[in-house]
């Protein structure tokens, strides 16, 4: 589920960068702080995201600070850390950990239940602090399983699950003005988020016959099912672009927009480059073969 | 979907005059209406006027100020009339369209659809609209408008299109398309200051395998 909304980096100013970069590193600082060193491997920039527009929305008080990173000591370091960041620090584990558990359950990995043994007891503790966001998460696996079990082909019914389950984790505050707005915010990116991820494994779930929302459509050309893919996904992201834009956000607001309507295309840029390249071997071969 | 997942205040009525509101100049830039916008609810927000007085003065202006605020945004992105917004459980004044089909034994029903769509009321929407056994091409406009509000937008599209094949000439039913389609070209347009990753990279090579790769790393 991680991994799709980062920043393009090329296009990012050098202070935003270091901006970027600086609440990444708080992440990290805060996750090993409460954690321990085991919290800072579910470390993302996913999460990062969410720090960057809730406190972007908030305007919260923060912490700057200078520090020598553990991985990489020739030159110090900038954390910025604030009260947002502790809640994404407990939200990242709360997604992580329920996914180690869900993973023991369904696939039996050994390695999975390890893993979520280690969190158990933070797991309970962010359950008793965040009822609403850890019942969502919850509700969402069972729902998902359900879902894709009994071979779910409407786009919406289970994408939006995802969708409902992040929306929940980017209203940190219920009874705020703006809770609403960031649902709605979440919903549409974890409709993205899940179809990314449906559309990088579509190929292989193809292969082995598992179940692949994507895969159920009736796509007699492969022409078609790019062009489907690349409108559906854009669809979720105009959405999700929308809503930011609705919000008052006006701290971080570029850095934001570069993930938005840049960075969350990376992963997708990387696979179509992947695979042209695969189909232009083919092509390579089969007229070499034909001379 | 939860009905409790939206909760827009549904009385809410159309304001006349949001910009004078936030105190901004009809043609101001989104940054400066959002500098207004925080500018004045940081004022009237009630946690900043525990002590003051006239708290319930400070309360109104502060819903006031959200209330414009949330118009101006919606008209913009969406443009002044037409029927549905972005996003789900936003706001806008119906129009109505029940006129055309008067004296037909459906229309009941779809009024009554067309009814929860206008309160926001999209699952109830729905409901009444999955009950009906004939679907002509108004059921589905206001399929895609309930689904559309549901954040359903996939099948609010397919919707939409299958009104506008089935009436053509109903300019309601392709406006209502175009917005949902709206959303692409938008993106597209605000997305042009960025550019795409690896947009320098003709062909999938060892280097970008590798910028990938540890793009996710650090």
């Amino acid at each position: 589920m991680f991994g799709y909304i980062k920043a393009n980096r090329q296009q990012l100013s050098e202070k935003d960068a270091a901006v970027y970069q600086s609440y990444y590193c708080g992440l990290c600082q805060e996750l090993k702080s409460r954690f321990g060193k085991k919290g800072q491997i579910l470390l993302n920039y996913d999460i990062t995201f969410l720090i960057l527009v809730l406190t972007g929305l908030y305007e919260v008080d923060e912490r700057q600070k200078e520090f020598l990173c553990a991985l990489h000591p020739l030159k110090k370091r900038i954390q910025r850390r604030n009260v947002i960041t502790q809640y994404a620090a407990d939200m990242n584990v709360l997604l992580s950990a329920k996914n180690f558990e869900d993973d023991w359950i369904d696939d039996h990995s050994y390695a999975k239940k390890a893993l979520y043994t280690l969190f158990q007891k933070d797991y309970e503790r962010i359950r008793e602090k965040y009822p609403r966001q850890e019942r969502a998460v919850a509700e969402y696996l069972k729902k998902l399983s359900f879902a894709e079990r009994s071979g779910e082909e409407n786009v919406d019914a289970v994408a939006g699950l995802t969708g409902e389950m992040l929306g929940e984790i980017f209203a940190w505050k219920e009874e705020d003005v703006w809770a609403d707005e960031l649902r709605c915010l979440g919903f549409y990116m974890g409709k993205f988020i899940y179809l990314m991820d449906a559309y990088e494994d579509a190929q292989d779930d193809a292969k082995h016959h598992r179940y692949n929302v994507l895969n159920c459509m009736a796509c007699d050309l492969e022409e078609d099912f790019e062009t489907f893919s690349k409108l559906l996904l854009t669809s979720m992201m105009a959405e999700c672009a929308k809503s930011f834009e609705r919000l008052p956000i006006l701290l971080h607001a570029d850095i934001c927009r570069n993930i938005l309507y840049s960075g969350v295309w990376t992963q997708y840029e990387y696979l179509r480059l992947k695979q042209k390249s695969r189909k232009k071997k083919k092509a390579d071969a089969a007229s070499s073969l034909s001379v | 979907m939860p009905p409790h997942l939206f909760r827009f205040d549904r009385s809410q009525k159309i304001m006349l005059n949001p910009y004078q509101v936030l105190g901004v100049a009809p043609n101001a830039t989104d940054e400066e209406i959002k500098k207004a916008y925080r500018n004045l609810s940081r004022k009237f927000h009630p946690d900043a006027n525990i002590n003051n007085p006239n708290k319930e003065k400070a309360e109104e202006r502060f819903k006031e100020v959200q209330q414009a605020y949330n118009q101006i945004m919606q008209e913009r992105q969406q443009g002044s009339g037409g029927y549905y917004t972005g996003g789900f459980g936003q706001s806008r004044q119906y129009r109505s369209t029940g006129d055309q089909y008067a004296g037909n034994q459906e229309s009941v029903e779809l009024q009554a659809a067309a009814n929860y769509i206008r309160n926001r009321y999209f699952q109830e929407a729905l409901n009444v609209l999955n009950r009906m056994q004939e679907r002509n091409a108004q059921w589905y406009y206001y399929s895609a408008a309930a689904n559309a509000g549901l954040g359903n937008n996939v099948t609010a599209k397919q919707m939409a299109e299958m009104a506008v094949r089935m009436e053509p000439g109903n300019m309601q039913y392709r406006q209502l398309q175009k917005q949902l389609e709206y959303g692409g070209t938008w993106y597209a347009d605000m997305g042009q200051n960025y550019g795409m990753p690896y947009q320098n990279f003709s062909s999938f090579c060892f280097s970008l395998f590798l910028i990938n790769f540890c793009c996710s790393c650090c």
